[in-house]
Formats: structure tokens, sequence, C-alpha cells
């Protein structure tokens, strides 16, 4: 009996054309657009060389030590040396972030207040800035001038050493995959609604026909979670191949917790289906509208729409977060992809697996030994 | 007026899906005016860049003037010490650069002996070339200090350093001209109008045409004694009727949001683009309409349309960030033109031949693609009848 439903089971869940589009493709979809929305988006933070022009003039002539300065610093700028209309005409197309004019003193011109115009501001700062020290010291200590001090104070010294914060990239966009893993996972919870659907005699007629069969409820309705579990895990491993092959989203290397991360969020999404389905006893329109509203707003707050989001819930509420089955998913994928220990990721799979017991013992109550006087 | 009044209750049936898309949009559309927007300036401001300082040292003057330092250049943000909250702050950017001063630094500093401060980055990233600068430029001056005028002590350094770094140079501020600070946002509003404009109308259009292509239906129809030619005028006026009340209500949150803003050129330009847009939406709609053969595939194609257009198009991520792939993908749409006409239209300060030109050829565009899908659709519409 086991067997035989649970293979019936699969084949009305594969059959079921809406059923599959939502948990299955729609997950994968959403995903390529992700993917391609924000491709470069972490890119968009990364350094290009400053473009900026030097007007050429007397004054700049007479100061070697700027083109020297400035020339020096290849690895930050783009210098192209112009006239004054050139520059402005350059400014205006956008083709450069700023461009120094020297008449007497320094002078920056730019059209907007941009981190790349505040790095050529704290260039020439930092040229005014070494002059003024420069004199400071020789009216204290004449003689510092002969012992090379102005060849010491061109030699600059690195005082920073890189740490990394962790052995993976702090890359924001992942989470957006992660918490869209959350959402297939607790849409899932369609398979879960389905199923309570299937077997209880008021809401369905087959559910009327299987009650009356001579065969113990609970091991039909266990294999048919099971049968839900299944499909649900084989479409989130098909996802989860889809982001690493295709789309090339980095989930870390630690295969076997993904894995176990993969188990325990079915579990919690089909679980979260069944409970919902028993809880609510009007039509399945009220059912899928309920769960589907609340995966989006758990998900919102896992970071789906927003990486803030999860950000903003993780230091103002912490307790939200424990409490929000999709964020403990995102959470998990999170941790393995980022922390050095495991504790947090424990902490998540525990606080699911308490949710699978939660969601599972509601529905076991409320769906046994139920009597109809009519249906 | 029957059919007319049977397309507002097929409608009025099935408002509970449209209504949802009304309320997102409604929602986002407060969160977006809520959103702070610092005023314009006309004078060059330093970007700051948020920190976290974490002192590993003992309190002394040297540490205390660079943090005050920092502070003054960069955002000091408050981050408890802890391995996992210092990468959470990293990861979701809420600092961008964690520096960390050593234990003995003040006396090795002092002393002259090489000492090394621990950042912690966004790999490659330009905050953290610019705090680069700003670090080491401070400790380099301390340096210079130290070791020509040995024997300094620590508070007329610290005065010292303070003089020589409040030196700055001139910057001058070419602007190009004052932008209302409603532009931005107003955009922002009217790109995300695109989204919700789709969703309703392929849901509204759809819910009816479903109910109207109904094989029985229609033949009963069919042989009703109005004239087909009445019955096609009663539909099409129920569509535009529809599409026009859409954009109605989909528009007044700007009225309220930014008042007068919308009575000006950018504010009507904004205007006449939606409804551009929401005519070719509507033809869009229509042939969904007459190709979707249940309600589990509308609101399936509802969602993925409305969605994948949006996000290709720059919706919901500006165009100027999207892969140049992608926005090839999505000029073959007309959510596309219509965010681009919308950037130009608010970017613009005063509007001229060159850029009115480019928001026009937009909106002609995006017309275009309506005209082309009204034709596509009757033509279709008129084989099935044959059919039929």
């Amino acid at each position: 009996m086991f067997l035989f439903n649970y293979r019936y089971r699969l084949k009305c869940i594969f059959k079921d054309k809406q059923l599959m589009f939502w948990t299955f493709l729609f997950p994968i979809l959403l995903a390529t657009l992700f993917n391609l929305a924000f491709s470069n988006l972490s890119s968009a933070d990364n350094f290009l060389k400053v473009n900026v022009a030097v007007v050429q003039n007397q004054e700049l002539d007479q100061n070697p030590s700027f083109i020297q300065a400035i020339d020096g610093a290849d690895d930050l700028f783009i210098v192209k040396y112009t006239t004054q209309a050139d520059a402005d005409a350059l400014l205006k197309d956008n083709q450069i972030d700023g461009y120094i004019v020297f008449d007497s003193d320094l002078n920056l011109v730019v059209n907007q207040s941009g981190l790349n115009q505040t790095i050529i501001r704290e260039f020439l700062d930092d040229f005014v800035q070494s002059s003024a020290t420069i004199v400071t010291v020789i009216s204290q200590n004449p003689a510092a001038l002969n012992n090379g001090m102005l060849t010491g104070i061109s030699s600059r010294t690195e005082y920073l050493t890189a740490v990394s914060a962790s052995h993976s990239n702090p890359d924001p966009i992942v989470n957006y995959f992660y918490a869209l893993i959350a959402m297939t996972c607790l849409y899932g919870g369609f398979l879960g609604v389905k199923e309570v659907v299937a077997i209880q005699a008021d809401l369905s007629a087959v559910g009327a026909r299987i009650n009356l069969a001579p065969t113990n409820k609970l091991t039909v309705f266990i294999s048919s979670m099971l049968a839900a579990t299944t499909i649900q895990l084989l479409e989130l491993l098909i996802l989860l191949t889809f982001l690493t092959g295709v789309l090339g989203i980095s989930f870390g290397d630690q295969l076997g917790y993904i894995a176990l991360t993969c188990m325990v969020g079915s579990l919690t999404g089909v679980t979260f289906g069944a409970c919902l389905g028993s809880i609510i006893k009007k039509g399945e329109g009220l059912k899928i509208g309920i769960l589907i509203g609340s995966t989006m707003t758990m998900s919102f707050l896992a970071g789906m729409m927003s990486a803030d989001m999860k950000y903003i819930v993780m230091t103002k509420a912490p307790i939200l977060g424990y409490l929000n089955p999709a964020n403990l998913i995102t959470d998990s994928f999170y941790a393995l992809y980022y922390y050095n220990t495991h504790t947090q990721f424990f902490t998540d799979i525990l606080l699911l697996c308490g949710f699978i017991i939660a969601f599972s013992s509601i529905t076991y109550f409320v769906l046994r030994r139920q009597k109809y006087a009519s249906l | 007026m029957q059919v007319y009044k049977a397309f507002f209750k097929v409608i009025q049936k099935n408002r509970g899906q449209i209504l949802i898309y009304l309320v997102v949009f409604m929602v986002l559309a407060l969160l977006l005016s809520s959103t702070y927007n610092p005023p314009q300036d006309t004078d060059f401001t330093k970007v700051k860049v948020n920190i976290a300082f974490i002192n590993n040292d003992g309190d002394s003057q040297l540490v205390d003037g660079l943090k005050i330092y920092l502070g003054e250049n960069a955002n000091l943000v408050d981050v408890p010490d802890d391995t996992q909250k210092l990468q959470d702050a990293l990861f979701f950017r809420q600092v961008e650069y964690i520096l960390r001063v050593p234990a003995g630094f003040t006396e090795a500093m002092l002393s002259g002996q090489d000492v090394q401060l621990e950042k912690t980055t966004v790999p490659d990233s330009t905050s953290n070339i610019y705090m680069d600068l700003l670090i080491n430029k401070y400790l380099n001056t301390v340096k210079t200090y130290t070791t020509y005028l040995p024997g300094l002590n620590q508070t007329d350094l610290n005065q010292y350093l303070k003089t020589d770094l409040a030196k700055q140079s001139e910057v001058t501020m070419i602007s190009n001209g004052t932008h209302s600070a409603y532009a931005e946002k107003s955009g922002y509003y009217f790109n995300f109008l695109s989204y919700s404009t789709f969703a309703i109308l392929i849901l509204g259009v759809c819910s009816v045409m479903l109910v109207f292509n109904d094989t029985d239906l229609k033949r009963r129809n069919l042989c009703s004694p109005i004239r087909s030619t009445n019955m096609n005028f009663q539909m099409i006026l129920g569509n535009v009727s529809f599409a026009v009340l859409t954009w109605l209500v989909l528009i007044s949150a700007s009225f309220v949001m930014y008042g007068s803003f919308m009575f000006t050129a950018t504010g009507l330009l904004l205007l006449l683009n939606s409804f551009v847009f929401t005519l070719a939406a509507l033809s869009i709609s229509y042939l969904i309409g007459n190709l979707v053969k249940s309600r589990g595939a509308m609101s399936a194609v509802a969602n993925v349309f409305a969605l994948g257009t949006s996000f290709i198009s720059g919706v919901f991520v500006p165009q100027a960030l999207l892969g140049a792939n992608v926005l090839t993908i999505a000029s073959f749409t007309p959510t596309y033109w219509y965010v681009k006409a919308n950037n130009e239209i608010t970017a613009a300060v005063n509007f001229n031949a060159d850029n009115l030109q480019s928001i026009f050829t937009s909106m002609i565009l995006v017309l275009a693609f309506g005209v082309a899908v009204l034709g596509v659709t009757l033509v279709l519409i008129k084989q099935r009848r044959v059919e039929a």
C-alpha cells in the first residue's frame, strides 16, 4: 500500500502542470532574471583608474614636483595634459571625472560630487599637506633638509596589510539567490497542500475514497508526504545545479552540508504547506493565497527583494530572523558560504528541524480521527 | 451597451488578483516617497566611506588623532568587535572598510619601527583605494615628524598633524543647473509603474477574454441580434477604458506625492510617456488574452511577462548597471524604450531639440510595438473565426 500510494502520488504531482510551473520552472526563471539583472552589480564597486586632465600652463611648468607626483600615481589616474577649453569639453562629456588647474594654487574642477572626484581631491590635498609638513619640519629643524628629508617624504611607507574577512568573497548578490532557494523550499508548500487536500474526505473525492479504504491513514499520508518531498528535493537539486552550473553562483564547497540544507529545507516547505492546508478549513484558493502571501513576506524578510533587509533583521530584530523559516534556510547557505565556523549553520538547521517537527505534529493532530456526519 | 457592461462585470469578479498588484504598487510608491534624498549640492562635498575602526592598542593621543581624522573624512560605524558581526557588516556593505590598530602600535610608530595595521575590505573596490590613501598619508606624515623631529611629544605631534592636514586644495563645481529633488524619485516611480501596468492589464484583459473566447459562449454571442461591428466596438471601448482607468489609478499617487511637480515639463512628459506605454501594454495584453487558454496559465503568463520584461529592461535595477547583452535583448520589449525615455526625461535639466528628439523616438517605438502587436492579434482573431 505504501509503495503503491507513493508511486501514484508521484504521478499525480508530475502531471499537475500548474503546480510544476510554480514550484519548478518559476524559481528557475526568477534565478535567470536575477542573474541577468544583478551580474554587473557587484563589479560596479570595482576600482577603475580615475580619468583626470591637467591643464597645461606656465604655473604647471614651474612646478615639476607636481608633474612628477601625478605621473608617479599611475596606479590611480589616467592623466591627460590638455588646454583649458579641451578640459572643459571633456568634463562636459563626462570623459574625465575632473581636471586640475594650477593657478598660483591647486584647483580642481568637477561637475559632481562622487568617490572618484573625492580621490582626485585627496591626491591634491595630500600634495598641499605634504608641502605644509615640509615647511613645518624645516622651520623646526633646518638640518632635516640635509638629512634626505625630501627623498624620504616622496618614498612612502605602506602601513596596511589586507586581511580577508573570510575564505569567500563578501558578495551580497549571492544572498538574493540563497533567499530564492528559500522561497523555492517554501513553495514546496504547494505540494503539502495538495497532499492534505487529497487525503481529507471533506476536501476532495479522492480523499473520501482513501478514507474508506481498509488501511491505516497515517501510513497513506506518510507515503504521500514522502512522494511530495521526493519531488521537492528533486526540483531543488535541479535548481541548485542550474545555479552553480549555468549561472555560476558560488555556494562554497561543503557539498555534504549543502545537501543536508536542501533536505531539511524541502521537508520544512512540504510540512509547512501540509500544516497550512490542514488548519485552514476554507477553500483551496484561500490556502494557496495564504501560502503565497506568507512565503513572499518571509522571503522578503530574508532579503530576496533587498539584501539589506536581511541585515536589518539580523541586527535590529534577531528573534524575527530565527522565527522565519525562509531566513533560516537563507542563513544556512550564507553561513556555509561565508562563515569560518559551523555554529551558526547548525543553529539554523536545528531550528529548522524544530519547525518541521512543529508543523508535522500540528498536521497530525488536526488530521487524525476525523469523522464526518455527512459529506 | 450590454457587451461593455459585461466586460466590467468580469473585471469586477476578478478584482482580487488585480487589487494585489495595485496594493503592492502603492506600498512601494509610499516607500519611495519616504526614502530620504539629500538635496543636490551646488558645492563639492566629499564622499564619506562607511568604515569600522577597531583599536587593539591602548588609548593614546596618536590613535585618538587618527580616529578623529578618519571620523572627519569617513563615517565611523559602530560594529562590535566580533568576527561574525564584522563579517556580516562587510558582506551587506554596512561598512566597506575595517581598520584594526594592532597592540603596541603607538610605541612602534613613535620609535620609528615598522608597524602594520590590518585592513579588511571589499577587494578591488574604489572605497578600498581611497581609504588606503587617507590612512597611509596620515601615518606617513607621522613618520616624517618622528624621523626629523625626534623627541616630539604626542600633543605637539597631534597639533602639527591637525594643522597640516587641515590644508585643502580648491574645488570648483561646474553645475549643470539645478535639478528638482523630485525628478529622480518620480523617475523610479514611473519606471516601477510599468511593472504594475503590465501585470494589471494582462490579468484584467485575459480574464475577460477567457470568458468571451469560450467556444460555446462565442457561438451564442455570434447569433445574438447585435451586429458584430457593434459588439467589437464595445469590446474595444471596454479594453481602452479599462486601460485608461488603470493608468489613472496608477498615476494618481504621483500627484499626491509630487504635487505641482507633475505639471512641469518633466512631469507632463512622464505622464505622456506612461500613457503611451499603457496603450502598448494593452495591445500586448490583448494578444496574450487571445492566446491563453486557462486561468492558471493566465497568472503564470502575467507574472513571467511582467517580471521578465521589468528585470531585463531596467525597472528594478537601473539600465546603467545592466550588461550590454541584456539590454540588447531588452530592446525588443516596449518596457526598455519606456524606461529609457523616463530616464532621459528625469535626467534632463532643460529640454532642447536633442534630448526631446531622443525621448519622442522612444515613445514612437513604444507605440509602434503596440500597433504591430495589435496587427498580429487581429490577423490571429480573423484566422480563428474562419476555423471556428
